[in-house]
């Protein structure tokens, strides 16, 4: 699998550190960390991530890939995507 | 030109990490540093001989030939308000790779596409050889010439890579 570094370009996997959907919050109470930590929805189709480019550029990007296909429709910048 | 490939680091060079401030004019932060516009996955060579390099968004390597000890803080003094710099001098190791064969032995330890239309003069990339991290460039020079930077503990690993890769090119010709 590549993927499409907006800085860097179209680069392995292995360039990258994969941090999970970007759609959870870190919770503010004890309960709640568990979900947090291990409970994941895993659905089939698309699915936005955080990736960090630790080989690379060193910047988090916002990448929406298929879980089934592992198609990438997009790769941004996290702090843009953030904006 | 070197036959084959040679390895030859490069002493006694100032360098810095720089970060543009939040919001920087980067046409201002050019002309601090001699150049026209600020290189993007790209390497070039202000008119002082220093080396500017692209490695990330608003990030980049400046590389000072027979840099002075208080080089990394005249620096910073010159971009300041504009520009964030963190002297790397005794972080970082640089070496030269050269010679007819440097292209095709590059390609057996990094993973990024070095096909000269891919990858020609002046093309830059934070990648990795052998498992260290690298800031790979190609200079301006006729021929292939490659100059990278890594972390100066990776040194022996990246020698290693060298000659092992540098053999069995040998070996398969
Ligand atoms: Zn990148």
């Amino acid at each position: 699998m590549r993927i499409p570094c907006p800085y860097c370009g179209p680069r392995d996997t292995h360039e990258f550190v994969c941090r999970g959907e970007t759609d959870t919050n870190r919770p503010d109470n004890d309960e709640a960390f568990y979900d947090y930590v291990y409970l994941r929805d895993n659905p089939i189709g698309s699915v936005r991530e955080h990736w960090y480019h630790a080989q690379g550029c060193r910047n988090w990007l916002t990448v929406t890939r298929d879980s089934q296909t592992h198609e990438i429709s997009e790769a941004v910048l996290a702090k843009d995507a953030a904006r | 030109m070197v036959e084959g490939a040679e390895l030859v680091p490069m002493l006694g060079m100032g360098i810095a990490a720089v970060m543009a401030r939040r919001g920087a004019d980067m046409t201002h932060l050019a002309a601090l540093l001699g150049i026209s516009a600020m290189p993007v996955a790209r390497a070039l060579k202000a008119g002082s001989g220093e080396i500017i390099i692209g490695t990330g968004p608003e990030m980049w390597l400046v590389i000072s030939p027979d840099a002075a000890p208080d080089w990394g803080e005249s620096l910073a003094e010159r971009l300041a308000g504009v520009a964030s710099v963190s002297d790397q001098s005794g972080g970082y190791a640089l070496y030269s790779l050269r010679g007819a064969k440097a292209r095709q032995l590059l390609q057996k330890g990094a993973f990024i596409d070095l096909h000269p239309d891919a990858f020609g003069r002046g093309s830059a990339a934070t990648t990795v050889i052998a498992h260290a991290g690298v800031i790979l460039w190609q200079t301006e020079e006729e021929a292939p010439a490659f100059e990278l930077a890594l972390f100066r503990s990776f040194q022996a690993s990246l020698e290693h890579w060298f000659t092992v890769a540098l053999a069995a090119m040998a070996a398969a010709d």
